[in-house]
């Protein structure tokens, strides 16, 4: 069985009306199957948007080919490229008083007649992903009375009511808090593996795509696409070389990142579990050096539980104090 | 599924209940168009008038046959026509404030006929020896070809200008240059000959006579037809043409298509009945918070209901009943249309019922 979604040689970019066309990737050999869940990363401006766009057939490529299950993209008549391929786009949709089964009714277009007549099995595949998705719930409410984390899994539940074998999803967290980034990662997830379509999101979640994803799609600004098992790439460097710019760097060890030390006053810490965690971090904001050993001269930190409560026991210069909160801490180290 | 407040099928009853009521109100203001105006006819009289029964006084007949029936009939397409075409502009465009003539198609019509009133006065009478202009074929020709003009350059310009605002913005800059054109006719005419223009723009739905009206009902019909051969295509536009066009639909023949049917729409309007303001814009909106909903299946069946309702009242008052003033219809349409879509605005929930773009 063929992937559901292959380009060979591909480019892409804009066709400069006439003048030469900017190319903002090209050569690029990529490859997605159904169970899959790939995640594109890469910082912003570099042409995730543009990628996708030409791999759904919203924007003329530049050269190369695409194929979806085996079949060149532009040999698709629209109707059947929904069938293939359904997408959810950044924006935030305004379709005014509309409620949820009706808006995600809209994925069947592809299957209902010019006056969108729905049959009863239409009617069930609406229903289903909006079960699937965890908005069955909902589906009398308005569209406009739900949270953008809710909204935005409805739009999920809209592109799958087209049965695509390719879900397409162009940052779907972007407006969404915390943990509403991590449901929809999930659930993304989620369809990849348990409904076996194959989900290519682009996303600026760096630390949810490392997580969740099998695969990441890694572009820099020199249009080139690193591809492999997110642990590869954090192993291998790309990340860093990605997004590493001034003050900014992605630390291998946590998958995330920190701004850079600038600081030069060091200080040495002692102690174990989150309280040491935590509390390496205020320091290291405030702008210590965190030393694995102690210098003599430099103030000494000992933090530790007693009795249910924290302290923070500071030696410096020949005096000892004792702090119950960090906050206390940095208070008197900065002084 | 009952508990539910919006459940589906007290939502059906009440919209069913609301047509039933539109269905009834344009009843009502048919009979009172024909029953009210500067000659008051019995209500009893009124069909032997239509069918000009032997008994009933000639003037009666004439008044019901040839002048207030051509009206309401004329009234009710006129704001039907507005009404589809202002619908599919605001979804097309995405633009709450989007109105029939935001491309410009009375833009081309005024132009057409200030050209024919104003412009004839330097040619020497070319087009209009006499001033009198109520159904005057000549002015329904001028600002035919003015509204044809404009339309064939829509659809020649929708061809490749593939971006919606684009095309806003074109259509903006088309009506200030047309309108710097009938200004300087404006200023260079004789006053008889500006206050024939002015009446004009002020709108009317008198003086259409049968001839005219059946030319105006058919170009409405097929209006009205291409759009009712869009729900899918507007709901899907509604989420943006890249949607629609992953969706499987051709959006370009979509496009095509709703610029086609508004631009016939309102330019048989302004041709017809002058530029008629405020009811291509507002009775959309009207529809979408009585029917509370933006689907498109339930709004245009919704937005022909509401279009004739809303021109047959405005004709109505226009008529100021009992007096031999006539009012100009733009004037009735603002001065009453306003406030209510101020209230009905108001009062809706923030965001509910028109797009928030």
């Amino acid at each position: 069985m063929p992937p559901v979604l292959q380009s060979s040689a591909l480019s892409i970019g804009y066709k400069n009306g006439g003048k030469t066309p900017k190319v903002i990737a090209d050569q690029l050999n990529l490859q997605l199957s159904a169970g899959e869940f790939v995640c594109l990363v890469g910082p912003n401006g570099v042409g995730k948007s543009t990628l996708l766009r030409t791999l759904t057939g919203l924007q003329p490529k530049l050269a190369g080919e695409i194929q979806l299950s085996g079949q060149k993209l532009e040999s698709y008549r629209p109707r059947d490229l929904a069938n293939q391929v359904s997408v959810v786009l950044t924006s935030p949709i305004s379709v005014g008083a509309m409620r949820v089964d009706e808006l995600a009714a809209m994925g069947r277009f592809p299957f209902t007649g010019l006056f969108d007549r729905m049959t009863e099995h239409d009617w069930e595949v609406v229903h289903e992903t909006l079960r699937v998705v965890g908005v069955d719930k909902l589906s009398h409410r308005y569209v406009h009375t739900l949270s953008d984390g809710e909204r935005q899994k409805v739009m999920i539940a809209r592109a799958l009511a087209q049965e695509p074998r390719l879900l397409v999803l162009d940052e779907p967290t972007a407006y969404l808090d915390l943990p509403g980034r991590v449901v929809v990662m999930n659930l993304l997830h989620n369809l990849a593996y348990g409904h076996d379509k194959a989900v290519l999101t682009s996303t600026h979640d760096l630390e949810l795509a490392l997580r969740h994803a099998d695969r990441i799609w890694l572009m820099d600004d020199e249009g080139r696409i690193s591809l492999g098992a997110p642990e590869d790439l954090v192993l291998n460097g790309s990340f860093a070389q990605a997004f590493n710019r001034a003050g900014v760097l992605f630390d291998p060890l946590s998958g995330t990142f920190d701004t850079q030390n600038s600081g030069s006053k060091s200080v040495f810490l002692e102690g174990q579990g989150s309280e040491l965690i935590w509390t390496r971090r205020a320091l290291h904001r405030a702008g210590f050096v965190v030393d694995e050993e102690w210098i003599p001269g430099s103030p000494r930190v000992c933090v530790r539980p007693q009795e249910g409560a924290i302290t923070w026991q500071l030696e410096h210069a020949g005096q000892t104090n004792t702090f119950s909160s960090i906050y206390d801490l940095l208070q008197s180290l900065q002084r | 599924m009952n508990q539910t407040p919006n459940n589906p099928m007290s939502t059906q009853t009440k919209r069913l209940w609301l047509f039933g009521l539109f269905l009834l109100l344009i009843l009502g203001l048919f009979l009172l168009n024909l029953v009210l105006g500067s000659v008051s006819i019995p209500l009893k009289d009124i069909w032997g008038s239509l069918i000009g029964r032997e008994g009933v006084k000639e003037s009666w007949v004439y008044i019901v046959q040839n002048s207030r029936l051509p009206r309401v009939l004329t009234a009710a397409l006129a704001g039907i026509a507005l009404s589809a075409s202002g619908l599919q502009m605001q979804t097309m465009f995405r633009n709450p404030l989007a109105d029939p003539f935001i491309l410009g198609i009375n833009s081309g019509a005024s132009l057409g006929v200030a050209i024919a009133i104003l412009g004839s006065g330097f040619v020497g009478g070319l087009f209009l020896p006499a001033l009198n202009l109520r159904g005057e074929f000549s002015l329904v020709l001028a600002a035919s070809i003015g509204a044809g003009l404009v339309l064939a350059l829509i659809l020649l310009v929708g061809r490749w200008v593939q971006n919606p605002t684009t095309l806003l913005i074109l259509g903006l800059m088309f009506g200030h240059a047309t309108g710097a054109i009938v200004s300087i006719l404006v200023y260079f005419s004789a006053p008889e000959r500006i206050q024939a223009y002015s009446i004009w723009s002020f709108g009317s739905f008198s003086g259409v006579n049968w001839t005219q009206l059946n030319v105006m009902a058919i170009v409405v019909l097929v209006g009205v037809g291409l759009m009712a051969l869009l729900p899918k295509g507007l709901n899907a536009l509604l989420l943006g043409e890249d949607y629609a066009r992953t969706m499987g639909l051709n959006v370009g023949l979509l496009r095509f298509v709703v610029l086609l049917s508004a631009s016939v729409l309102s330019g048989a309007v302004t041709a017809f009945c002058g530029p008629i303001g405020f009811i291509g814009v507002a009775v959309p909106h009207i529809a979408r918070n009585l029917f509370k909903t933006s689907n498109h299946k339930i709004l245009i069946p919704a937005i022909i209901l509401i279009g004739a309702a809303v021109s047959m009242a405005a004709s109505l008052i226009a008529q100021l009943p009992g007096s031999q003033l006539v009012l100009p219809i733009n004037v009735v349409t603002s001065l009453f249309g306003a406030p209510f879509v101020v209230w009905v605005v108001l009062k809706r929930k923030r965001g509910a019922t028109s797009f928030n773009v």
